[in-house]
């Protein structure tokens, strides 16, 4: 079964890459010589296979943040290379940057922050699609109610804005926003991270779904292994900015090599025991 | 005492902006002393031109502001070409009449508005507070202009009071009591003046700080352990609102000033007002640039004078924890 | 719902006043600068309802003012008849904002007796139709000195919060040192680098682009405080990452927030400005005759005898307050619901 599953995203090239690549975090304090470094990434290399969904793992502060906006073109790494679709992007103009990231779209972890509380929740999934100019008008309306439909929302609440929306409506559109733009890769920020777990678990299979409707290619970046460890077909552990173990997700659950893993593992295993018990205990 | 000194080195290096933007913005405007002169038929333009010269107004900006600076460093703050002196000997003796002036009305208005502030705060809601806000917000939209005025009537109608000036014409014959009197007596319409234009904001101010504090977890537990009243006012609550405070004592020199000015010019007080209004009439630019630079310097003062006192009330700045 | 009311009702006065002024030509019953030699210093008019032989009028009546024989410039009122107050009545002609052209004043009595509101100056001039003149000329000044500031304000916060690095540090080394300096002498000494003998027009514009200009730096360190802010936020970034341009993200996402302090900042500027030009044109550096405004009206006051026997010439002082309470009124609404906003 690993040698299927390997072999499925082997054949094709990767859709996204990160190779060698560094940032280093320098801050001064005012009137201060001293000043604090923070390696953020170091050396990252890391595959990205299309139509896949791989899970980067770490603690808070290991970089998986960081290298999630390196990959969105969000920042600009000190060293290193990104590729995406076979060619070399972190050196991009301007303009090219323009045409690249409808492509690459990111889901933020904190939705109430990551939507403007003046914009009505039309306007909001609109943006993308006005920023980029692909619709315009009475448009722009109807496909802004289009995607809140696709992600389960109901259209007539096109006019309310984030803050009438519950943790979980409020993710949906910010997903609903992110696939506005027909992306082939989504980079999710712990974006189920913050809601309860019958949530996180909808909002999951909102995104498989979507993950079938339009053939994307998934970056799932979290804290824990937990839910996310279970329906990602690829697993990245970091520890301080670096990628300490990569591979299909049954290899690495079966037989972790880093020590890192096996203690995210372990957290998650007795989580489970504990809400298995705590089920048992309740029925 | 570091924050001290580095005070003091940003005051200077205020002066020094504050010098050359005065220049920048001579230079950038049309026209100065000398063809205002030009227009006078008496004067012949070789005369005018020869002025010119010597006063270097034939020269690049740099080459002036230069000259100027090396003339403070003499102590001579540049050259007045309508008292025909150094502007140094104008400035000082009007300087130390707004500084009585600007200095009573600022101990005035504290001793005044701290107690009011920190009672008010006390009573919040209470009919005591509303007509301290309602006569405050009153007092807010009255401009310095207007009281000053309405004060001088109030002292042209008494009889009792002398109007403008800063002395009686019999003032060198007096002994020091009454020469104190009288200067007093002078100092009445324009120090209630600026009293009564920077009372209403200091008022405010303080009653919101107080307010504040007064709701903070300590001084609840303060009145939970039976300390009350004044000690728990003045002793307990005033010294923790003591850094917004002090950053108002320094605004508000910088608005007694502006206030003063117009007071002075209003009552006829002999000081830096009148001067620099003349100066402006006269296109005196460097008695101009003189008063603007002495204000600043007061300005300056004021704020470092606000910072000593806070270094007294509040510990936490003597520790360099703030 | 009180401090909504609060607000509706300070800006029902001001929206009251400005249209007053605006409507000067109509509302004034003279033009302000005719004058009237033999009545110079009059004291303003007093209304009556009963005349001398007891009768009761409904519509109130004016006597006209005669000189006191014995005294100098002292009147007292001619009871011989009586000259009841009209309304809409033609006058002389006005324009309204240069377009409207119109005879028709608000009120006014038959001739030879004059309706004096405010009382007279010392030509002899209606100081209420002064006022209501001078306040245009006042508040032009306030509300396009506060456009300037406003303006100059948003342009450097917005350019220094936006793009940060040395522009900020130096911008805001500049806003230290305008919001230090006292600003009066700052005001004088620029005005004092001006041509001094110049068309009241071009001081008129003089003055207003440099008292606008001294105020820039309170509502620039506003707005940089708000951009930076609003740039650090989560849904400025997803916009960057949708390839949005820096002004699609000023425009859309952080403009948006400044306008509650702009707004609050204009309530109070306003006030600030008008007193400012007051201040200049009474200190004989602004505005000057024959035109008139608040300030030079005032001046009439820096005369002694002035000062100590024609109170009514303290008319202009009450506008300015009211104008002042009024914007102040709407600046704490304002800032009082913008608090209760971001909680």
């Amino acid at each position: 079964m690993r040698i299927e599953e390997t072999a499925r995203h082997a054949l094709k090239p990767a859709l996204a890459k990160a190779a060698g690549l560094s940032k280093r975090y320098v801050q001064r304090a005012p009137f201060s010589y001293k000043s604090f470094v923070i390696d953020a990434l170091v050396d990252v290399e890391f595959d990205i296979a299309p139509a896949s969904l791989t899970a980067l793992v770490g603690e808070s502060g290991s970089g998986k943040s960081t290298l999630a906006r390196c990959l969105a073109m969000l920042e600009k790494a000190d060293r290193g290379e990104i590729w995406f679709e076979g060619k070399e992007v972190s050196r991009s103009s301007d303009r090219e940057l323009k045409a690249l990231r409808p492509k690459i779209q990111m889901v933020f972890q904190d939705s109430a922050g990551a939507l403007n509380p003046g914009f009505t929740a039309a306007q909001i999934i609109a943006e993308p699609l006005e920023v980029q100019r692909r619709e315009s008008g009475a448009r722009l309306h109807s496909r802004a109610c289009e995607l809140m439909e696709e992600v389960g929302l109901s259209p007539n609440w096109a006019d309310r804005r984030p803050l009438e929306f519950s943790g979980g409506q409020r993710q949906r559109l910010a997903i609903a926003r992110a696939i506005a733009l027909k992306p082939a890769f989504l980079i999710l920020d712990e974006s189920v991270s913050g809601l309860d777990l019958s949530t996180q678990a909808q909002i999951l299979n909102l995104l498989l779904d979507l993950q079938k409707a339009h053939s994307l290619t998934y970056l799932l970046i979290s804290h824990d292994l937990g839910l996310v460890g279970q329906i990602a077909d690829f697993v990245a552990v970091m520890q301080q900015g670096k990628i300490v173990e990569q591979g299909p997700r049954r290899e690495v659950f079966a037989n972790p090599r880093h020590h890192h893993t096996r203690e995210l593992l372990a957290s998650v295993r007795l989580l489970r025991s504990n809400f298995r018990t705590a089920q048992a205990g309740g029925r | 005492m570091k924050y001290l000194e580095r005070r003091v080195i940003h005051g200077l290096l205020l002066l020094i902006g504050v010098s050359i933007l005065c220049f920048a913005l001579s230079a950038a405007a049309p026209g100065n002393f000398f063809d205002e002169m030009k227009l006078n038929p008496q004067i012949s333009p070789s005369t005018v031109a020869g002025l010119r010269a010597r006063y270097g107004f034939d020269q690049p900006l740099v080459w002036r502001y230069g000259h100027w600076v090396e003339s403070v460093l003499r102590g001579e703050w540049g050259y007045s070409f309508a008292y025909n002196c150094p502007v140094r000997s104008l400035l000082l003796v009007r300087a130390r009449n707004t500084l009585i002036l600007t200095g009573l009305a600022t101990l005035l208005a504290w001793l005044i508005a701290v107690p009011l502030g920190v009672w008010t705060a006390n009573r919040r809601g209470r009919w005591d507070d509303r007509l301290s806000m309602a006569s405050t917000s009153l007092l807010l939209s009255v401009p310095e202009l207007v009281i000053a005025l309405v004060l001088l009537y109030w002292a042209v109608r008494i009889h009792t009071l002398p109007v403008g000036g800063m002395a009686s014409v019999d003032f060198g014959g007096l002994g020091v009591q009454a020469k104190l009197f009288d200067l007093a007596l002078h100092l009445v319409v324009p120090v209630t003046t600026l009293v009564l234009a920077s009372l209403p904001l200091l008022v405010r101010h303080i009653r919101a700080s107080m307010i504040e504090v007064l709701q903070a977890p300590f001084v609840q537990a303060a009145r939970a352990h039976g300390i009350g009243g004044a000690r728990l006012l003045f002793r307990y609550a005033l010294p923790a609102a003591a850094n917004p405070l002090s950053s108002l004592l320094g605004l508000s020199v910088g608005a007694l000033l502006s206030g003063s000015l117009l007071v002075e010019v209003i009552t006829g007080w002999p000081g830096l007002g009148p001067l620099l209004l003349d100066a402006a009439l006269a296109r005196d630019i460097y008695v101009v640039v003189g008063a603007v630079m002495a204000s600043t310097l007061f300005m300056i003062f004021g704020g470092i004078l606000a910072d000593i006192l806070l270094v007294a009330v509040d510990p936490r700045v003597r520790l360099g924890k703030v | 719902m009180r401090k909504k009311q609060k607000i509706v009702a300070a800006l029902m006065l001001l929206v009251a006043l400005h249209l007053a002024i605006l409507l000067a030509g109509f509302i004034a019953p003279y033009n302000p600068a005719t004058q009237n030699r033999d009545f110079p210093f009059v004291p303003p008019t007093r209304f009556h309802f009963a005349d001398a032989r007891g009768h009761f009028h409904l519509r109130p009546f004016i006597y006209q003012w005669t000189v006191r024989p014995e005294g100098f410039n002292e009147y007292e009122e001619a009871r011989g008849r009586e000259y009841p107050v009209q309304f809409f009545v033609r006058g002389p002609e006005y324009t309204i904002a240069g377009l409207v052209r119109s005879d028709v004043h608000l009120f006014g009595v038959e001739g030879p007796a004059r309706i004096f509101l405010a009382g007279s100056d010392g030509f002899g001039r209606d100081q209420f139709s002064r006022i209501m003149y001078g306040g245009q000329i006042s508040l032009a000044a306030g509300l396009l000195a506060t456009g300037i500031s406003l303006f100059l304000g948003l342009l450097v916060g917005c350019i220094s919060g936006f793009y940060g690095s040395w522009i900020d540090e130096s911008a805001m080394r500049l806003v230290e040192l305008f919001l230090v300096l006292p600003w009066l002498y700052l005001l004088l000494a620029v005005r004092s680098f001006l041509p001094l003998h110049i068309s009241p027009t071009q001081t008129f514009f003089l003055l207003v682009a440099v008292i606008g200009t001294i105020g820039w730096a309170r509502p620039a360190r506003l707005v940089r405080g708000i951009v930076l802010s609003a740039k650090g936020r989560k849904y400025v970034t997803a916009s960057r990452g949708f390839g949005a341009t820096d002004s699609y993200i000023l425009r859309r996402h952080v403009l948006p927030h400044t306008y509650g302090v702009l707004l609050t900042q204009a309530a109070l500027l306003v006030p600030q400005y008008i007193v400012a030009e007051v201040t200049l044109s009474f200190l004989g550096l602004g505005v000057s005759e024959p035109v008139s405004s608040w300030g030079n009206l005032l001046a009439n006051l820096q005369q002694y005898n002035v000062l100590a026997s024609y109170w009514w010439m303290f008319a202009p002082a009450l506008a300015l307050v009211i104008i002042s309470l009024g914007y102040l009124k709407v600046a704490n609404a304002i800032h009082e619901r913008l608090q209760s906003d971001s909680i």
